[in-house]
């Protein structure tokens, strides 16, 4: 890896953000109008399914960016013909990318945040954490195992422009299969199977332990093994993504397929 | 020769130009792929909350019919409403001033394939309600599921182009196109009654053609006929007719403004 590539990548996803902050609203609107339905549909502003909700749709929010901004990073590289320049200059996409799902992250947890604070806001729930501090740890490890998720989200657009496609397909199944909203324990058996291998699914087990006193664990096991987990299988997926980034972009450099739609 | 322009024929070319556009950047087989799953999980999320809380007031069926109609406001508004944020953002908007048609004709050709989205997603949705949850269709009136997904996906492109006219003059419509495509899962009785919300949002949700397009399928599902259904269908009428033209004067005021300014192309 490339620490310089890594940092100058990040800095120009941060000034590119800046330019134009409004697209995170996006990412901030279905996860808040989720949690809000979820809290019309219970009727009530009291209880542990408070907490869910406002806590699952902080981290819907985070997937939301995660799986946006990852698919647009390259996308618009594609638009504005920057990405054949990103293939001929001697740093690795992989490095470029890193330095971005970073950034990605950090405003994922933004955007977890104001979705925290406006059903706040709105509900005056009074919702407190049983450890904050944990908490907070436990969703910066999930924020950098969604930034691999994300990593792995961009080498489809590597590969195509039609990698727009996995990304609005993902969406929803994601939001399924994470558990943020619904217990991964009531979903079908065959769904269960497909969040176990998801590393922001242990993160939100784990968020759940930090958050409820006297949690009972979705996924039957202990915090410790959650954040084992989590970490094992952003690895992995890192991991998964960097070899995969890498064949794309030896073949494409090989086959001058770049453009090639 | 203005007249001309605006003549059927701008429309149904634009309509062309929607289609080869869309199929060029995305494969006809890809793009039928997305929408079965995407009509089929954002259905299956919901439902599966539902069952989560455990509401006796909210039943599958009621919240799959309610999605199913939902599942044209989150393609068809949607995709119309960005349509003139991705032509200014392509570089193209400005060559479309320029010509002789006006925009207003122009976009609401483009519409026709967030038009045809917008029916297949409904009818993917209704199969998966039959089919994959279990909602009796038994009783089923059939002509007033159709009249509806004619109406519904009318009246949202209405409202869907006068959220794209905004498109024109400011950097992206995309925005705001995101918002108004997911509110009406929160405010048109799409998972949980109307009944439930504040006075006020019942009120802004009684000017949303998609309120009365969820109240009018969970009659026809249960039976109605077009008499039955016939306020919420003229309130559709009622709405879209209004959006439509609201839609039109939008576009004018962006096209003169745009061209008195010389603004097409900033952002």
């Amino acid at each position: 890896m490339n620490p310089r590539a890594v940092t100058a990548s990040f800095k120009q996803q941060a000034i590119q953000f800046m330019a134009d902050p409004q697209w995170i609203i996006p990412s901030i609107v279905s996860p808040f109008l989720f949690t809000m339905v979820m809290l019309y549909i219970h009727q009530d502003v009291t209880g542990p399914v408070v907490l869910q909700a406002v806590l699952g749709g902080g981290v819907l929010g985070m997937w939301a960016n995660t799986i946006f901004a990852s698919s647009f990073t390259i996308s618009y590289d594609r638009m504005n013909g920057t990405f054949e320049s990103m293939l001929l200059s001697p740093t690795k996409i992989f490095d470029i990318l890193i330095g971005r799902s970073i950034w990605n992250a950090f405003i994922g947890l933004v955007n977890a945040l104001l979705v925290f604070a406006i059903a706040e806001m709105i509900f005056r729930t009074g919702v407190s954490l049983a450890n904050p501090i944990g908490f907070f740890f436990i969703l910066a490890l999930t924020l950098m195992s969604l930034a691999s998720f994300g990593m792995l989200i961009s080498t489809a657009f590597v590969f195509s422009r039609m990698g727009r496609f996995f990304s609005s397909v993902a969406e929803y199944p994601i939001y399924v299969i994470s558990g943020a909203l619904v217990p991964i324990s009531a979903l079908p058996v065959g769904l269960q199977h497909i969040s176990y291998l998801l590393a922001p699914s242990w993160g939100v087990d784990a968020m759940r332990y930090a958050a409820f006193e006297g949690y009972g664990s979705m996924m039957g096991t202990s915090l410790l093994t959650d954040i084992i987990m989590m970490v094992m299988l952003s690895i992995a997926v890192l991991i998964i993504a960097y070899f995969i980034m890498n064949k794309a972009e030896r073949a494409i450099l090989s086959a001058g397929s770049a453009t090639r739609y | 020769m203005f007249a001309y322009a605006d003549s059927l024929q701008v429309i149904a070319a634009s309509a062309k130009n929607s289609f080869i556009n869309r199929f060029t950047s995305m494969h006809p087989a890809l793009w039928l792929i997305q929408l079965l799953i995407t009509s089929f999980f954002a259905m299956y999320f919901f439902v599966i909350l539902s069952e989560y809380i455990g509401n006796p007031e909210i039943t599958v069926a009621f919240v799959v019919i309610g999605n199913a109609v939902q599942s044209v406001a989150a393609t068809t508004l949607y995709s119309v409403a960005e349509i003139p944020g991705v032509e200014k953002h392509t570089g193209t908007l400005g060559a479309i001033i320029q010509s002789p048609s006006s925009l207003f004709s122009v976009f609401l050709g483009m519409s026709a394939f967030g038009i045809l989205t917008g029916i297949v997603a409904m009818l993917m949705s209704l199969c998966y309600a039959a089919f994959v949850f279990g909602v009796s269709f038994a009783s089923c009136n059939f002509v007033s599921v159709g009249v509806i997904l004619v109406l519904t996906c009318l009246s949202l492109t209405g409202f869907g182009m006068i959220i794209g006219s905004v498109g024109i003059r400011l950097r992206t419509a995309a925005i705001m196109a995101n918002v108004f495509a997911y509110i009406g899962l929160l405010i048109s009785g799409v998972n949980f009654p109307v009944s439930y919300l504040p006075g006020w949002v019942q009120t802004i949700s009684h000017c949303m053609p998609l309120t009365y397009a969820v109240e009018a399928m969970r009659g026809a599902v249960a039976g109605a006929g077009l008499i039955s259904i016939l306020g919420p269908l003229s309130a559709m009428v009622l709405l879209g007719t209004a959006f439509i033209i609201l839609a039109w004067v939008s576009f004018r005021y962006f096209e003169k403004a745009s061209r008195r300014n010389g603004n097409t192309d900033s952002f």
